[in-house]
């Protein structure tokens, strides 16, 4: 008999072997038992929530899509308003839509004028050593 | 049937979303938006302009007008809105990808991000779309109608030449 003081004294590991060794054994069946009862216990919680859920709510669920996709793609769209009533102004703005397009395309023909002129260099290095 | 609506439910969910993806939607999304300067120029403007008989180009300015006389409508959405502008660059990408545009051309400089796409044939170009990315500011600009390709880089050159 230990006492309270030896018991204390104690590792964890040792405490451990001490339980599984003063353990009572399991009643012979449990565990099949347990997990019969579990598996009777979800499929009673299953079938209630079958019961529970109407047949038609996957069909109003697909009319109700159905209804949105057709509303929205046969009503007629939000007219646009022009920008500009004075055709001059909208030239302008025109105008200047190109000018920015001309303006980025500017700087990518640049920078591949710039990117050719830096390959061409090692060619010239080449010719050179050639000669 | 679990199978079959929820195959229904994204067949209409895809339908939806690949209408709303056009110039047009995109600038009726973003136009109202703070800090977003919008322009639309509609078909019945373009041809307006068209009709102009005496239309002042200025000095040694390109003369826009065989162009504009094709153009069916011109989208302009200019965003410093840093909370939407990711969304609006998405959705121009996914109108580009939708609308099988193809890479005209892409410049990297100085931390802008700038794509030119057409769509059309080799002779026809049916539309053109610019995506401009900067850290704070993207700008997106549609140009629909029929244009000879051509006319359209001959124009971009002489205004490169300014």
């Amino acid at each position: 008999m230990k006492t309270l003081e030896d018991i204390e004294n104690l590792s964890l590991e040792e405490l451990e072997q001490q339980a599984a060794r003063t353990a009572p054994p399991a009643p012979e069946g449990l565990q099949k038992r347990l997990r019969m009862a579990l598996a009777a216990d979800g499929a009673l919680r299953d079938a209630d929530a079958r019961k529970r859920r109407p047949r038609w709510v996957p069909y109003a669920s697909l009319a109700a899509a159905a209804a949105a996709a057709t509303l929205v793609l046969t009503l007629p769209q939000r007219g646009l308003r022009d920008t500009f009533d004075d055709p001059y102004l909208a030239y302008a703005e025109v105008e200047k839509a190109f000018q920015t397009i001309s303006d980025k395309m500017s700087t990518g023909v640049e920078l591949a004028r710039e990117a050719g002129q830096s390959a061409e260099l090692p060619q010239y290095v080449l010719n050179k050593i050639q000669k | 049937m679990k199978r079959i609506t929820l195959l229904l439910a994204a067949l209409m969910l895809l339908c939806l979303s690949a209408h709303a993806q056009d110039g047009k939607s995109i600038y009726q999304k973003y136009s109202d938006a703070e800090d977003v300067s919008a322009v639309y120029i509609s078909p019945a403007m373009f041809r307006l302009i068209g009709k102009i008989p005496d239309l002042e180009t200025g000095d040694n300015k390109v003369n826009l007008t065989p162009v504009i006389r094709s153009l069916t409508g011109m989208y302009i959405i200019n965003s410093e809105n840093a909370s939407i502008n990711d969304q609006l660059r998405n959705e121009a990408e996914r109108f580009i990808k939708a609308g099988k545009y193809e890479l005209l051309m892409e410049v990297k400089d100085h931390g802008e991000a700038v794509r030119m796409y057409t769509v059309g044939s080799e002779k026809l170009i049916n539309g053109f779309v610019m995506l401009a990315a900067e850290p704070n500011e993207v700008t997106f600009i549609c140009l629909d109608g029929q244009m000879g390709r051509d006319q359209f880089e001959k124009l971009v050159a002489e205004q490169m030449a300014q």
